[in-house]
């Protein structure tokens, strides 16, 4: 394998044009682009998510880096055969019906998107109907659903009840988080998983998966 | 002749210039006119196209500059909040400032048991108790988000709660234009009527927008509801720097001020004249946690900062926070973090100053905190109100009857000091100053444990102004028909 250091070095940094020219360069090396995805940047993103838990690096850094991940996905993706796995999973996620607010649902999503995951987000005062809807057609690992007021809340259990209905429920693994959310609450409606933050949305979703 | 008093200098907070202060302005102003805003709700959006505002793409909406003076102009400059017996409690103005508890906290510290746990509608009584029982504490919130009341009705509930509790004047939180009637009708029981809450209101109402420039139809109606009613409100937009709002903290305050000017205008244009309160609550998100701060100097400043954009500018009285912490429990954090909010608070004079007692970034609240936070008020004003310099506190002639008085003489027995000691100096009542040895008799209770103590013996002793058969009968019935 060619030297994959300066494109980890690059992602680390956030630093998006150094990144994508160092993925064209292994490319163009000859490297595969399964480890350039694996051992470059799926690697890289550990070890920046690991520095981030370990307070080293701040959100706006470890979301520079994501970015850059990203950037360079999106090279590799063409040398990928269609319905080949190039994600850790497909995460559906959403702020529930009644609930216009996205700043920490737009966080989480970044921050599983900068650890590998592909997510489909689907804005804020997302319907039940709609959860349904979109779970039919992503096929997603996992429903994240957001709230960040109590009165909003109750559209979280509604949610599964529908995804139930449409006998979609054991498909998809449910996630729930927001600033009146417990993990209690998690328990009582029965969804999956509860995330105090964005930083423990992912390593929650790779609980659920069975992933590293 | 009598010798002219020398004025006392009380000492006053200033963090903006006034090219600072007309910069931030401006930028506030251009982001309205320039940039725009949402407004889901159809009314407001009526009343502004009407009021000189291009709207585009259905609900998207610049508002020319001078539309935003025109409002500045017709809201109230002073705005007085009235005890539950219709007695002046708070009046906002510029000099004026006004501390109580926050709203909404979905945990607790127990009381009895020191461990964080879910709140209850319990929890909302006692908060509301304690600040009734407090001397420092002029309004009650409900530092409660309970979760043994149904989640539809939870506001009206929890307000009822509260007026059961104290006599002080209740800021309060609601959902919508719906639960928002409600809880006017039981406030209307507590004065006698529309009118008498009209004349003497002893509410205001909280509610937020959403940054960046959204505003949602719920939270209008409850914007153009208290205009019409003429109840107080304020409407920040959780501008919080690097969250809703630009890192910034100069950004941060011009967006969360052009939300501000946005409620305003709506806010003027369905009644001019109605009581607003200004205030874009300008935290910051914490770059490591992704957590809005409550502990934080930057809160701190840019209300300091508000408060000179009020003086230089706006002249609508403010809203504040202060005696707050991100500490998880009561320690030494939250004591550190509590006192710089309170005592800057009250040096730049904001008016309405709100959240005193939350732990962990406002989702905990603890009723020790409050307790201690009470004391922390008295220090701050003991030093706020400044050295009164006339001829008895120079006491010249104390100096001479105690230096000139012989062997035996101290300032500790004469006069002077007696008849001064109570206003001279701040007597704390929680902190504590004792002596090793008795600290260590009574017990080594470090300053959590006093407040636990202080607390529940004013929970226990204080008795609130009973409400009548008559309103409590009334909330029944309106808690009913849900």
């Amino acid at each position: 394998m060619s030297d994959l250091k300066a494109l980890s070095e690059a992602v680390v940094n956030g630093d998006t044009k150094t990144a994508v020219t160092e993925t064209q360069r292994a490319l163009d090396a000859g490297g595969s682009a399964q480890d350039i995805l694996n051992e470059g940047l799926i690697a890289t993103m550990n070890e920046v998510g690991e520095r981030y838990s370990k307070g080293l690096i701040f959100v706006p850094q470890m979301l520079r880096s994501g970015k850059a991940m990203q950037e360079c996905t999106n090279l590799l993706k063409p040398f990928f055969q269609e319905g080949e796995v190039t994600s850790k999973g497909k995460v559906l996620i959403g702020t529930v019906r009644g609930d216009l607010h996205d700043i920490g649902k737009n966080l989480v999503s970044m921050m599983l998107e900068g650890a590998g995951f592909a997510i489909t987000d689907l804005g804020v005062n997302v319907s039940p109907e709609k959860f349904v809807e979109k779970t039919r057609e992503v096929e997603p690992d996992i429903v994240g659903m957001s709230a960040l007021l109590s009165t909003t809340m109750p559209a979280m259990p509604q949610t599964i009840e529908a995804l139930e209905k449409a006998g979609l429920r054991n498909r998809v693994k449910v996630m729930i988080g927001g600033a009146p959310v417990t993990e209690r609450y998690a328990q009582k409606i029965m969804a999956d998983s509860y995330a105090s933050d964005a930083g423990s949305a992912v390593s929650k979703a790779k609980e659920l998966l069975g992933i590293s | 002749m009598k010798p002219v008093d020398t004025p006392t200098l009380q000492p006053r907070l200033k963090v903006l210039s006034r090219e600072q202060a007309l910069a931030i302005h401006f930028a506030a102003l251009e982001i309205l006119e320039k940039t725009g805003f949402k407004m889901e709700h159809p009314g407001a959006l009526e009343m502004l196209a009407g009021a000189g505002a291009r709207v585009s793409n259905g609900d998207w909406v610049r508002l020319p500059a001078d539309t935003v003076e025109g409002a500045l102009k017709s809201a109230p400059r002073q705005i007085t909040l009235y005890d539950q017996r219709g007695n002046e409690a708070m009046p906002l103005t510029d000099g004026n400032y006004f501390y109580g508890t926050g709203s909404d906290a979905t945990f607790t510290l127990d009381l009895e048991t020191g461990q964080r746990r879910r709140a209850v509608l319990k929890d909302a009584a006692n908060f509301t108790r304690l600040v009734d029982a407090l001397e420092n504490m002029s309004f009650a919130m409900s530092m409660a988000n309970p979760e043994d009341v149904p989640i539809e009705d939870i506001y009206v509930h929890v307000f009822a709660e509260m007026v059961k509790n104290t006599g002080k004047p209740i800021v309060f939180i609601a959902d919508s234009g719906k639960d928002i009637a409600r809880i006017y009708e039981i406030a209307c029981l507590v004065t006698g009527g529309a009118e008498s809450l009209r004349q003497k209101p002893f509410i205001l109402n909280y509610s937020e927008a959403i940054s960046p420039l959204l505003f949602p139809e719920n939270v209008m109606e409850k914007l153009i509801f208290c205009a019409e009613k003429g109840i107080p409100i304020c409407l920040p937009s959780g501008s919080n720097a690097g969250g809703g709002a630009p890192v910034t903290l100069a950004g941060a305050m011009a967006l969360g001020i052009a939300e501000n000017l946005v409620g305003l205008v709506v806010h003027q244009l369905v009644n001019r004249g109605a009581p607003f309160l200004f205030g874009p609550n300008v935290s910051i998100l914490d770059m490591k946690s992704a957590v809005v701060s409550y502990g934080c100097p930057e809160w701190s400043l840019s209300q300091a900062a508000l408060a000179d954009m009020r003086d230089e500018i706006y002249g609508l009285p403010v809203w504040a926070f202060a005696g707050a912490s991100d500490a998880k429990v009561m320690d030494a954090q939250a004591g550190a973090e509590a006192m710089f909010s309170i005592i800057s608070a009250m040096l730049s004079r904001a008016n309405l100053i709100h959240d005193v007692g939350f732990l962990e970034y406002g989702s905990t609240s603890s009723l020790e905190m409050v307790t201690m936070a009470n004391e922390l008020v008295a220090m701050s004003r003991y030093f706020t109100e400044g050295i009164p310099v006339n001829k008895e506190t120079l006491a010249l002639e104390a100096i001479e009857r105690v230096a000139s008085g012989g062997p035996g003489a101290i300032f500790l027995s004469d006069d002077h000091t007696f008849d001064h000691f109570m206003e001279a100096q701040f007597l704390p009542k929680i902190l504590d100053r004792s002596r090793y040895d008795s600290w260590k008799e009574a017990g080594e209770l470090n300053l959590y444990q006093r407040c636990n103590i202080e607390t529940k013996r004013l929970l226990a002793e204080h008795q609130v102004a009973p409400k009548t058969d008559e309103v409590l009968r009334g909330i029944e019935q309106i808690l009913k028909t849900g």
